[in-house]
């Protein structure tokens, strides 16, 4: 067999680094990747090829041949003709399709954990900075377990009444309210969620719900109720034992990670 | 060499299959109701209860309430009516949950073996799984109909002879004039369930599933179970009965069919009497069992004819593509009724308790909103459609379900659409600081809808001047329809102004009075988008030929220029 030529090979590179983010990323691995970034990791290997052929002028050269050829050569008429046909009538499907197409909604760009004010607050008592202010019951897992698990119960009965609808029975944020609501309800199985932030800063989250949150949250979205207007602080703070007790992750404290 | 590397390989592969049986042997009943009580204390019992009653911490707020446990009634069994559930029963209803309640699945958060143990330990709530000796009986799916339009019709008539539209309703949306009578066997209200919306049903939307909740009936509900009204009598024979039933004057052959046909009936009760008391000769064993294969025939029709009723799966909120497209019209709008209105598709917006601020709704009985809309170049309508189960126009005490209000629903824009998606929408939750813009409508006024100004759920105030909305609405067998028209422009500065082309946000609440909805009681949608669908503009037809030629252009002249640099 002929050995192919150098055009035939980077064109096949292309091909299979397309259906590799298209079919395989955007498949098997994960989710379908949006069109605009297949397109910038592929310009990117457009320009890796585009430098690999055009380091070494010879090599240009046996890049260009095969397309030479087929413009120009007397004796490939009928692949020009097949050319001459194929490529304005793709050109033509490409634009139509893209004028035709119906525009979508905007998506809503939202940051997830928003950045949390300086003080901690329950309604307008100041907890403390944010940094400072601590889990009162916290210190019981030591000093005192069974003390520690009633909390821990107490906060168990808080989120059944209140949260699950939303959050879900697992904590998985795929309650049966969750899937009319958008954003989605948080997932505290996710373990980007309780390890990477303190237990102030959910008691902030849970305390000034989702209206509480500045505009890079999309307050406005948001279904997660202000919780200081229905439960205690105690309540507050149990809850938030109950998450880190259920699934296991516990809240950063300030000092580690820093 | 090779022979005993092969053998060694199949001691590996017989050790792999044996371990678990050794496995499963080793772990004692006992064993398992104690590792039970351990998942069933942290996963279960905040809903049925430390004790299986069903009276768990969360259980105040839900309805249906967890199950009590200690009375053995389950409603998801593959058995007889009357029998309790088989351990896979219970294995399979707590892996997958039951939709349309809060019972959630299992599958995610338990492995297997800990989703047998829990099924090991709920079993000892209720005596009578000890008791009985012999194994429950299954319901046979032996003999199963075939999906077809012929058994969707004969399941149509059988719907009306069994009466499942004294729940069901007409139409089988839950509609039926018992269905606010209905409670469970713990006097919870109980509604019929809505069969057009099958993926809440609780066991399952499969023909087999329904088939099975006939059969062997839904312990401890208010369909626990099935008789067949002809029992005895041939599907055909029991088609003819119906069609003489309903005749207003009888010739004397007719009338001697009848008779006939009606003590054929009666003997076959009385044998079903017989045979259920344990007696009975050969004979008459022999007529039962070819009635009861009748009635399983029966039951596979219905069961084809109540999956027919819904569609193939929930349909996808309106999100995305799935965006509401208000479609361009050259000419009049369609009013509410004309049938242009049936080649839209609709879009579909599914709706959750208000569980945000007090006071809340925990189970809500309205599921979704389906809406269609049209414009022109002056005005535009929409096509609100959503199913409740009764139709309350007043403030009223019911005997049945104690206090009633209205049924209504408000959509919800912004008052003024937000620029970009970054710029600030009103709270989604009729608005706050940002104002919202809201019709409103409400059963007792059939044909009014009310502009709004809301800054906040209990914050809305009427518009003072209420522009000119056209409205039309109905109510027909379970479901409200509403049509609303208004001019795409108006001079109202509170009021929202469209534009083609332009997303706007969009977003609901609805009032079912029959479930104690009013105020901030009600079900609700988050934001949502729709526009205006521009007409497709022309530009599709100039730019491509266009496009299409330069290529070929170039083309032809990148062949000139490699020619000249060939010469040279
Ligand atoms: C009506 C539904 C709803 C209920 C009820 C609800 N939440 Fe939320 N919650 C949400 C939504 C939606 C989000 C995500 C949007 C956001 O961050 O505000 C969220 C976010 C959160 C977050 C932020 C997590 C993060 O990653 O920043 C915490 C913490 C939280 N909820 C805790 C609770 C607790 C505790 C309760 C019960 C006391 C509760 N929620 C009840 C809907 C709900
Ligand atoms: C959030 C509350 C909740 C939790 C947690 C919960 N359930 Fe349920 N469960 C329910 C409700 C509500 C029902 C009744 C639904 C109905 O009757 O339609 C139910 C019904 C059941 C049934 C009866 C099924 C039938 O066929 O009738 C079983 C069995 C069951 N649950 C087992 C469990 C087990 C085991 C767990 C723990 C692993 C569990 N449930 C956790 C709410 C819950
Ligand atoms: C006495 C009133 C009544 C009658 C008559 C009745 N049903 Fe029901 N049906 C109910 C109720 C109540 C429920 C909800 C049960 C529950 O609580 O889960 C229900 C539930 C159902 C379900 C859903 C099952 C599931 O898995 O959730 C189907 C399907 C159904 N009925 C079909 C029928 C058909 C077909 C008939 C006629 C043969 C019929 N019903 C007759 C009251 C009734």
């Amino acid at each position: 067999m002929k050995k192919p030529s150098l055009f035939t090979i980077c064109f096949a590179i292309f091909i299979v680094c397309w259906v590799f983010l298209r079919f395989f990323v955007g498949g098997v691995i994960s989710k379908p990747i949006p069109n605009s970034v297949i397109a910038m990791y592929m310009a990117l290997v457009f320009i890796a090829i585009l430098v690999h052929i055009s380091v070494e002028d010879t090599r240009f050269r046996e890049f260009l041949r095969p397309i030479h050829e087929t413009l120009v050569d007397e004796n490939r008429q009928t692949r020009r003709l097949v050319f001459a046909v194929l490529i304005p009538l793709l050109m033509l499907g490409f634009t139509y399709t893209n004028i035709a197409k119906k525009a979508n909604p905007p998506g809503d760009p939202r940051t997830v954990h928003p950045t949390p004010p300086d003080n901690l607050t329950y309604k307008d008592i100041v907890l403390g900075t944010m940094d400072e202010a601590e889990n009162p019951h916290r210190h019981l897992e030591k000093d005192d377990p069974e003390a520690y698990k009633s909390h821990v119960e107490n906060g168990r009965t808080v989120y059944y009444q209140n949260c699950f609808y939303c959050h879900g029975d697992h904590l998985d944020g795929k309650g049966h309210f969750a899937d009319a609501l958008n954003p989605l309800p948080a997932n505290f199985q996710d373990p980007g969620v309780l390890p990477n932030f303190s237990e102030s800063f959910f008691f902030w989250r849970i305390s000034k719900g989702g209206p509480g949150m500045p505009a890079a949250g999309t307050p406005w979205n948001s279904a997660m109720p202000i919780w200081e207007n229905y439960l205690t602080q105690d309540e507050i703070w149990d809850v938030i034992l109950f998450l880190s007790d259920y699934t296991g992750y516990k809240p950063r404290t300030f000092g580690e990670g820093h | 060499m090779r022979i005993r590397n092969f053998t060694l390989l199949l001691l590996i592969l017989g050790l792999f299959f044996i371990l678990p049986f050794v496995h499963a042997q080793g772990a004692t009943e006992a064993q398992n109701i104690a590792e039970g009580k351990k998942v069933y204390d942290n996963s279960c019992a905040h809903c049925h209860g430390i004790e299986g009653r069903g009276d768990g911490s969360a259980a105040e707020n839900l309805l249906p309430q967890p199950r009590d446990f200690t009375r053995g009634l389950y409603k998801i069994r593959s058995t007889e009516s009357g029998q309790l559930p088989t351990d896979q029963d219970l294995f399979d209803i707590i892996t997958e949950g039951m939709p349309g309640s809060s019972m959630p699945e299992w599958e995610t958060a338990l492995d297997a073996d800990e989703r047998w143990q829990v099924v090991a330990y709920i079993k000892t709530f209720y005596e009578g799984f000890k008791e009985s000796e012999t194994l429950p009986k299954e319901i046979s799916l032996k003999g199963k109909i075939p999906y077809s339009k012929e058994s969707i019709e004969i399941g149509k008539e059988l719907y009306t002879q069994f009466a499942c539209y004294e729940c069901h309703g007409d139409e089988g949306r839950g509609d039926g004039t018992s269905a606010p009578t209905l409670t469970d066997e713990w006097d919870y209200k109980s509604w019929p369930a809505n069969l057009h919306q099958n993926w809440n049903y609780r066991g399952g939307n499969d023909i087999d599933d329904i088939y099975k909740r006939f059969v062997g009936g839904i312990a401890g509900s208010a369909m626990p179970m099935f008789e067949d009204p002809a029992f005895g009598l041939s599907i055909e024979e029991a088609q003819r009965y119906t069609q003489l039933d309903n005749k207003g004057e009888m010739t004397d052959a007719e009338e001697e069919e009848y008779t006939q046909l009606e003590d054929k009936m009666a003997n076959a009760f009385d044998i079903l009497d017989l045979i259920n008391a344990g007696e009975g000769d050969e004979e008459q064993k022999k007529f039962y069992e070819e009635s009861m294969k009748t009635f399983y025939e029966k039951s596979w029709h219905l069961a084809n004819y109540v999956k027919s009723l819904s569609p193939e799966k929930r349909p996808e909120a309106a999100i995305g593509k799935n965006s509401l497209r208000s479609q361009y019209v050259e000419d009049e709008l369609p009013p509410m009724d004309d049938a242009v209105w049936d080649t839209l598709e609709e879009s579909y917006f599914p709706l959750v308790g208000q569980v945000i601020i007090e006071p809340r709704q925990f189970n809500p009985t309205i599921d979704s909103v389906s809406v269609k809309s049209f414009y022109n170049d002056t005005e535009v309508a929409f096509l609100f459609i959503w199913d409740d189960r009764t139709h309350n126009t007043a403030e009223e005490e019911n005997e049945d379900i104690g206090k009633t209000y209205e049924d209504a629903i408000a959509i919800q824009f912004p008052v003024k659409i937000p620029k970009g998606p970054t710029s600030p929408k009103p709270y989604f939750l009729w608005g706050g600081k940002l104002a919202v813009y809201l019709w409103q409508w409400q059963a007792s006024a059939p044909e009014k809808t009310t502009e709004l100004t809301a800054k906040g759920i209990n914050n809305a105030t009427e518009q003072e001047f209420q522009g000119d909305i056209e409205t039309e609405s109905a109510y027909s067998k379970g479901q409200y329809k509403l049509w609303v028209k208004r001019a795409l422009e108006t001079d109202d500065k509170k009021d929202l102004q469209l534009k083609p082309g332009v997303f706007v946000p969009i977003a609901f609440s609805l009032w079912d009075g029959a479930n104690g909805d009013v105020g901030t009681k009600r079900v609700i949608s988050s934001w949502y988008s729709f526009v205006l669908e521009p007409v497709p503009s022309v530009k599709r037809f100039i730019y491509p030929p266009i496009v299409a030629l330069l290529s070929l252009g170039l083309l032809i002249g990148l062949r000139g220029f490699m020619q000249r640099r060939n010469t040279e």
